[in-house]
């Protein structure tokens, strides 16, 4: 009779655990499976990419190019996403993570392989510099300032809102000058 | 107090000399070599290598076709200075000849691509004009320039495309087929037509920049004698090449800075400066000299060399630049450095009486050179008064020149304007005189070889090839073809291609798994147990690749994280599957030991009722 008891209660017990998970992960494996989900103590940035500017030239766009597959009817690639901001991420790093993760298509120069010395991004989603005429590329604002840095020089800060925006005039259409934020 | 404080200034008045030192010792001697050879130096630093090795080594041209790769061979080349040339031209043959398999081949908007590479093939002896191979013919100079405008614009990116074309156009002084897409006229004619107010050029209109005018000029100048009028579109008017770039000179002129300097883009750097002065040498103006471009007795060559690092390198700026973001103020950069390297190019070629920058023709017979020079002289000298006799034997000096030769007589319109006011035509003059071919030949083509050290490069192949060889196997291919023939050639042909076949193999591998990693494990948050064994299989093959080949696999940590992510989600499964098995079992015993005992209890009371029939009674 005891027994019995003992093992109801055993198997109610199991059960729990049934139901509490069973994934059992070492300290590790937890934060490198889960270094990408945010909690309320995570820091994370904010990004976005947008191509709205070509809607207004789509004249000038080539014309392979001239398709609601490449240049979405709202000008968004990437709607405001929120990212995990590990320590020392560049606005690159959280745009390739943002657009590995989103399966969108980018090219770009290594840091070896401009004259710069810093990451180039040549195109996103099939759209690289001069697609839409002579003055257009991809340019990046940080917390609506285009900064004086390479992309890949940029260290970001908890909170940060990384816009990557497309000009088809050297910044002017998007609220820069000077070439300013050119990455 | 006073010997530390002396010490403090003497020691600043060392590091201040040596800063300085370099550059202010070349310019003395007027050496415009020494600081090419000390950029060369830098580079070589920047990229790890010690000065006795070649810069145009294998670690460098992995950068070949690139802006970054491009601009040193060219600069180089053109100084006499390449030290590999043949590395370069076999690397960026196999380079094109990849780039020529995608629908885009070199670039789909920029047109310069093409331009850059032209000049590069060019300077180190190649023939951009056969890139391809017998089956796959390929000719930079068509596509790039005359034939672009059949795919997409020269145009397409700007200004910048038109300018650069023509110099590839006039680098060789190609001939434009009938059935080309523009003439030479075409492509001028855009040039002329982006002039702006001020008589300069920019890449967005408004007012002048100062290395967009510059470029234009160094594309205008093989044209700067001709009498041809072309249409200004905008104006409609007819105009010679001669007045725009007279403008253009002048707005230089006018937007250069009291440091001697220029400022692009609002930021007084050493690349403006490196443009103006190859413009100007390219006109035949001595820009050491010329009162225009001297400001308080510095010239441009000072302003540049204030920008000289005591690494030997040059910065581009000594203040932040927006529009050059990377440039550290005030540490040398490479693109600063590779334009002060072929300014040095363009300088010095003025000086030696060779041919401009980007006229890459052979160099002048000599009977062809002296006669120009002579020419030149005579025209220096000439004044308001000089007898018309004299003035037609110049011209009858400047006609019998080839026509592709002339613009190298800096001083031909005086010559024109004097004879003109002297009552000369110079039309009938040009008409009456024959055009001499008798200049002589240039130079002779060497003979290839493959060289011993080539040999010994591809015997030390090592068995396990990785990807890290593919520019050095490709180089060696295309050197063994253009070599002459020798007895093991066909051993070495083999054992080449064989490599180029196991790195094509490893190469098309590594492609595929940065395309499967792409499709397999993003988003990560929606990866699931059916996802395992293609998560698992990526691992396996990225383990099965060298150590340098997995360095080519983008988001290799994220395969391993799905991995572990799958793993330890079957762990949580099996675990749980194991749980419920025990508790099923466990649950079954006890049910089953709760139910014998109650058949048991039954069967006793049975048995009691069978002792005591009569109670039940």
């Amino acid at each position: 009779m005891k027994k019995d008891i003992l093992a109801v209660c055993f198997v109610v017990l199991l059960i729990a655990v049934l139901l509490g998970g069973t994934e059992i992960q070492s300290v590790e494996e937890y934060y490198r499976t889960h270094a990408e989900e945010i909690t309320p103590q995570s820091e994370t940035v904010r990004i976005s990419i947008r191509c709205d500017t070509i809607l207004d030239n789509w004249d000038d766009l080539t014309p392979a190019l001239q398709s609601e597959e490449f240049v979405p009817q709202d000008g968004v690639i990437l709607p405001e996403t929120e990212l995990v901001l590990h320590e020392g991420d560049t606005v690159f790093d959280v745009l390739e993570r943002a657009v590995r993760s989103n399966r969108i298509q980018m090219e770009y120069q290594g840091a070896d392989e401009n004259s710069f010395g810093s990451v180039y991004v040549q195109g996103i989603h099939y759209l690289y510099e001069f697609s839409c005429g002579p003055l257009s590329g991809w340019m990046y604002r940080v917390n609506g300032e285009f900064p004086n840095y390479g992309c890949s020089k940029y260290v970001l800060a908890d909170g940060d809102v990384v816009e990557w925006v497309y000009t088809c005039d050297l910044g002017k259409d998007v609220g820069g000058g000077w070439l300013g934020g050119r990455q | 107090m006073m010997g530390k404080r002396g010490a403090a200034l003497l020691l600043a008045a060392v590091v201040w000399l040596s800063a300085w030192m370099p550059c202010a010792w070349a310019r003395e001697s007027g050496d415009c070599l020494t600081i090419a050879r000390q950029i060369i130096i830098w580079k070589k630093a920047q990229l790890g290598l010690s000065a006795d090795e070649p810069l145009l080594c294998d670690t460098f041209l992995q950068q070949a076709g690139t802006t970054a790769g491009d601009w040193y061979p060219f600069a180089m080349g053109r100084l006499g200075m390449a030290d590999d040339a043949g590395a370069y031209l076999a690397v960026i043959r196999s380079v094109v000849q990849q780039r020529y398999t995608t629908p885009e081949k070199l670039s789909a908007a920029k047109a310069t691509e093409w331009h850059r590479i032209i000049l590069a093939v060019l300077a180190l002896g190649g023939d951009p004009t056969q890139m391809g191979t017998e089956q796959a013919p390929i000719d930079l100079v068509a596509d790039g320039t005359y034939d672009r405008g059949k795919t997409v614009p020269l145009g397409r990116q700007g200004i910048n495309g038109w300018i650069w074309g023509l110099i590839a156009l006039d680098s060789m002084a190609y001939e434009v087929p009938q059935d080309a897409f523009y003439t030479r006229e075409d492509i001028i004619e855009q040039i002329i037509a982006a002039v702006l107010d001020d008589g300069g050029f920019s890449l967005s209109g408004g007012s002048a920049d100062p290395d967009i005018t510059a470029m234009a000029i160094q594309a205008l100048a093989p044209y700067y004698n001709s009498e041809t009028t072309y249409l200004h579109p905008g104006t409609g008017e007819e105009t010679t090449v001669r007045e725009v770039v007279d403008q253009a000179v002048a707005c230089l002129s006018r937007l250069q800075l009291k440091s001697a300097g220029y400022a692009s883009w609002g930021t007084e750097n050493v690349e403006s400066s490196c443009q103006v002065l190859v413009a100007l040498c390219a006109l035949g103006i001595d820009p050491l000299t010329d009162q225009r471009f001297i400001c308080q007795g510095r010239t441009l060559l000072d302003a540049i060399c204030d920008y000289q690092m005591t690494d030997g390198g040059f910065a581009h700026s000594f203040t932040e630049d927006p529009a050059n973001p990377d440039a550290v103020p005030g540490q040398s950069n490479s693109m600063a450095s590779e334009q002060v390297l072929y300014a040095m190019a363009a300088l010095w070629r003025q000086q030696q009486g060779m041919r401009r920058l980007y006229d890459l023709r052979p160099e002048m017979p000599l009977s062809l050179s002296s006669h120009i020079r002579m020419l030149n002289r005579n025209i220096a000298a000439l004044h308001e008064d000089t007898a018309a006799g004299e003035l037609e034997g110049l011209l009858k000096d400047y006609y019998c020149l080839p026509e592709s030769e002339r613009s190298y007589v800096a001083g031909f319109w005086t010559l024109h304007d004097l004879a003109v006011d002297a009552g000369l035509s110079a039309q009938s003059i040009a008409a009456a005189t024959t055009v001499r071919q008798d200049w002589g030949a240039a130079a002779a083509g060497e003979n290839q070889e493959f060289t011993l050290e080539q040999r010994r490069e591809v015997d030390t192949l090592p068995e396990e090839l990785t990807t890290e060889y593919e520019v050095t196997v490709e180089r060696l291919l295309q050197q063994l073809e253009a070599s002459q023939d020798f007895a093991d050639q066909e051993t070495y042909r083999e054992k080449l291609l064989q490599a180029r076949e196991t790195i094509a193999a490893i190469r098309s591998e590594v492609d595929r798994l940065n395309q499967a990693i792409l499709e397999t494990i993003y988003p990560m948050e929606e990866l699931t147990l059916r996802d395992l064994t293609a998560v698992e299989g990526l691992a396996r093959d990225i383990q099965a690749l060298s150590a340098y080949d997995q360095t080519q696999i983008r988001g290799r940590e994220d395969v391993e994280t799905a991995q572990l992510l799958l793993h330890n989600r079957l762990r949580g499964v099996l675990i749980g599957v194991g749980i419920a098995c025990l508790a099923a079992g466990v649950g079954a015993w006890t049910v089953v030991r709760i139910r014998r005992r109650r058949r048991q209890k039954a069967a006793e009371l049975e048995a009691l009722a069978a002792q005591f029939p009569e109670d039940e009674a």
